[in-house]
């Protein structure tokens, strides 16, 4: 990765010529920021090449995706120094138009990228702000849409596709532009597993065909690693802090990596864990089949952590013999209708104090409606359920803020308040609570989720993180035992779900029994105590994490096991590493 | 290109799901072939929407300064005559048609009819009386004169819009009336905001039903309460329009001064027929029914 000689103008002119992408020495500095990320940032993409941009949140790589596309400036409100070249045009002196023709990009949104009203419309609108004949843009469109596996659907409304098909049109839409330049901003943190899976397959083809420059903005290593030939790492300020060949950036510095907050592939990280308790995996894997390739050339093996051992008996059965305490939840022979379809089919759970329960399944299986049931947001057939003695049915919104607190997806929708502080004491002071007492809570509440400095900011003008800390705060501090969230990780970066769930660890270890409905199986299998598994509104397994991810109840359900499990599980020689799907499971240390 | 196409495909192999089956059950859609077409007897399909919103616009101004009964009644009937006649409809708009308006204009004519002025209705003599409220006859054919008003204009809106697609009004809106194509064209893409915004909506209500915020009655509480909803859903709006601006100036609208139109939607002769022919009707109507 040679840069040419600038002085060198034939040098320079060979490399207009070659380079798909240039960046040099690029900054940009949002308006109304003192700093700026990224910050003096330069590397060339190749024709062919697909390059990974990582680094910690905020370090600005959508803000440098945007740039090579020429949207910053062009269309974001922000200074740009530094050159940004696309197949030898300056994005500076160029409109975003007729950059579309060098550049094509797919964000992270698949909803807020459809324009019209059916998938051939769709693709064609780029082709016909081209002005291309009329010709040109149906074959552009019938081609595009095959390479997604999208044209027998050319008629539908986008709306009729799943997150993962949507995602795919996105892709088709770009693709159209045929641009030799393709940009990817977190193509998959809004879409589930298999519509994840669904995207990858279509990068993988876009890969072999080998027709595109790729450049592509990810958290989700696991499924993207394989894809990509260089990994470009930008630091916390927005500098660049390494480039180089996948493998050689993820395995020679993966130390600095780790410091510099980079999610890693899971399976990386296990080989880690594994080098430490003296088992050497040459070469180190980076995908989860590598792991199984690298594990499985091993002669011998220790046995892995017993914390990881299977219970039988709880894995798939539907009714758990009931335990002595009393249980946190209850729900008896539950069905729920929406309109005539039937959401919920007999539901029969119990849920311990102080679990920490992970509630998957695939669209439509009905985890958010059985959420909401519990949590009482929506009204289910009383006596039903029993949740601390409580039927969410029947009770009043004081008694139930008392008793549960839900978290919605997006925070904002639940502040209500113009500070932070009032937005806290907004659920004590409809208790009836005393003024000094509200007070006192919304202090220490502030102090738990660290948002003290924060204390008369407007709720909606905090940081992603930072509002979702206040509104599970917001669900606390009436005093709720029981917390219930609603895919909080969803649309977010690995960094960012990984700070959550480790505040729900502290507040699971302090005796708050919490309900999580989630598609990050991984996230899954290294918090939750105990999962549940719908599918089609009936209750497929329900158990220990352990149990449910060592026995065939996710796939039966439509679900892909986390990337670890599977690894694990494809094991040939040795058996007894089968069921470990967590990193904890893993020797740890040196082993005596 | 062909040879090119069947690779990628077969590549993609059982991970992405193909509904095939979809596909060769349903017949195949057409989607370039433009406007949809149900035969000549379904003529109302095959005129350029502008003429079906240019046809019904005198008679729905007219109707807005009449008093009578005769005039709104028989406009109701050619509206309706049309529809029934003109336009493929599905059985659902039929019943609502045939069934609903007529039933509407009934308790219309009932309600305004109690409230109408009883000085300046003609005909005083008392059909019902129910407390304090009297419906006389004059007031009744006031009420109903009202209703069938409004139902009039109505129908006339319907002839063209359960005869056209929003796309295709757009695009004869730029192509016969010079509408700048970004215009039109941005209109089309806030249509999708509607159902996201109707469901981000539902779900901010029950957020803030969850946090105890819905339990006052009445006007204010009411106000205060919606008054709640704005912020939210504004940052979400707003939020999202600026990601679908983004994504249309990446793939190049507002490139050039034009755009291609995959079809042109023709303004021909049968439209000025249509025209005229209604014009006609309307001043037919409007000078027998006077």
């Amino acid at each position: 990765m040679t840069v040419a000689d600038p002085h060198d103008a034939a040098a320079a002119a060979d490399a207009h010529q070659t380079r798909a992408v240039r960046v040099k020495s690029v900054s940009i500095r949002h308006e109304g920021r003192d700093t700026t990320t990224p910050t003096e940032v330069t590397f060339d993409v190749d024709p062919g090449e697909v390059v990974l941009l990582l680094g910690p949140s905020g370090c600005g790589k959508s803000t440098l995706a945007l740039a090579l596309n020429g949207l910053v400036p062009h269309a974001v409100p922000a200074e740009l120094t530094g050159t940004v070249t696309v197949s030898g045009m300056r994005t500076a002196h160029e409109t975003v138009a007729r950059l579309s023709e060098r550049v094509a990009m797919v964000f992270q949104d698949p909803d807020s990228q459809m324009v019209t009203g059916t998938l051939l419309d769709e693709v064609a609108f780029g082709p016909e702000n081209l002005l291309l004949d009329r010709a040109e843009v149906l074959s552009r469109a019938e081609e595009s849409l095959r390479q997604v596996g999208l044209w027998e659907r050319r008629g539908d409304n986008p709306d009729t596709l799943s997150g993962g098909g949507r995602q795919r049109l996105a892709i088709a839409c770009a693709l159209a532009m045929k641009a030799p330049v393709l940009v990817l901003d977190e193509p998959t943190a809004n879409l589930d597993p298999a519509g994840i899976d669904e995207v990858y397959a279509v990068l993988r083809t876009l890969v072999v065909g080998g027709d595109h420059a790729i450049v592509l903005v990810e958290h989700n290593l696991d499924a993207a690693i394989e894809l990509v030939d260089r990994v470009i790492v930008l630091d916390r300020n927005g500098r660049l802090a390494i480039q180089g060949p996948t493998r050689h950036v993820l395995v020679d510095r993966v130390d600095e990596l780790m410091r510099l907050g980079v999610w890693l592939p899971v399976a990386l990280l296990a080989a880690l864990r594994l080098l430490e308790a003296g088992i050497r995996l040459d070469p180190l894997p980076l995908t989860p089949h590598e792991l199984t390739v690298a594990l499985d050339a091993q002669d011998a093996l220790p046995a892995p952590v017993a914390t990881g051992a299977v219970d039988e008996t709880g894995a798939t059965g539907v009714a758990r013999t009931p335990p002595a305490t009393e249980p946190a939840v209850r729900v008896t022979a539950l069905d729920l209708d929406r309109g005539r379809t039937r959401i919920l089919n007999g539901i029969d759970v119990t849920i311990e104090h102080g679990s920490f329960v992970a509630i998957v399944g695939t669209n439509g299986a009905g985890k958010t409606t059985l959420l909401q049931a519990i949590a009482g947001v929506i009204r289910a057939p009383a006596g039903r359920i029993d949740v601390l003695g409580l039927d969410p049915a029947k009770a009043d919104a004081h008694t139930l803020a008392r008793t549960v607190g839900f978290v919605f997806q997006n925070p904002e929708h639940q502040f209500i308040k113009s500070t932070v502080a009032e937005e806290l004491a907004h659920g004590p002071r409809l208790q009836g609570i005393p003024a000094d007492e509200v007070e006192a809570r919304v202090s220490a509440m502030l102090e738990r989720f660290d948002l003290q400095e924060l204390r008369d900011e407007h709720p909606f003008l905090l940081s992603g993180g930072q509002k979702r800390r206040l509104s599970v705060g917001t669900a606390l501090i009436d005093g709720a035992p029981l917390l219930a969230l609603d895919e909080p990780t969803f649309g977010q970066d690995r960094a960012r779900a990984s700070e959550l769930l480790t505040l729900l660890d502290g507040l699971n270890a302090q005796g708050t029994t919490v309900l999580v409905v989630t598609h990050d199986l991984q996230l899954v299998a290294e918090h939750s105590s105990h999962i549940l598994v719908l599918d089609s509104g009936r209750v497929a397994a329900f158990g220990p994490t352990a149990s449910v991810l060592a026995s065939d109840a996710l796939d039966e359900a439509g679900l892909r096991r986390p990337p670890l499990a599977r690894a694990f599980r494809e094991l040939e020689r040795h058996p007894s590493w089968r069921s470990v799907t967590r990193l904890r499971d893993l020797p740890w240390g040196p082993t005596s | 290109m062909e040879i090119g196409h069947a690779a990628p495909r077969s590549a993609l192999g059982a991970d992405v799901v193909t509904p095939s089956r979809a596909a060769v059950s349903k017949p195949p859609i057409d989607p370039y072939a433009a406007p949809p077409d149900f035969g000549p007897w379904r003529f109302l399909h095959r005129l350029n929407p502008l003429s079906k919103i240019a046809a019904p616009l005198p008679a729905m101004a007219l109707l807005l300064f009449t008093r009578d009964v005769m005039t709104p009644l028989v406009f109701c009937l050619i509206a309706l005559t049309l529809l029934v006649i003109g336009a493929h409809l599905r059985a659902r708009s039929l019943l609502l048609l045939l069934v609903a308006i007529p039933v509407v204009v009934g308790v219309m004519s009932v309600s305004f009819g109690i409230w109408a002025d009883p000085a300046a209705s003609a005909d005083p003599s008392v059909i019902v009386e129910a407390g304090p409220l009297h419906l006389t006859v004059g007031g009744w054919l006031i009420g109903l004169a009202t209703a069938l008003r409004l139902a009039a204009i109505v129908l006339l809106a319907l002839v063209g819009g359960l005869t056209s697609t929003g796309p295709d009004l757009v695009r004869s809106l730029v192509q016969q009336l010079r509408v700048p194509y970004r215009l039109g064209y941005t209109a089309l893409a806030a249509f999708r905001f509607v159902p996201r915004f109707g469901h981000e909506l539902e779900v901010i209500r029950q957020a803030h039903r969850v946090r105890g915020i819905s339990d006052g009655r009445g006007p204010i509480a009411w106000l205060v309460r919606t008054a709640g909803y704005v912020v939210p859903l504004l940052a979400g709006a707003i939020r999202h329009a600026e990601r679908v601006a983004l994504a249309m100036d990446s793939r190049a609208f507002g490139a050039h001064r034009t755009r291609t139109e995959r079809y042109s939607i023709a303004f021909r002769a049968r439209d000025w027929i249509f025209i005229v022919v209604f014009w006609a009707a309307t001043a037919v109507v409007v000078v027998f029914a006077s």
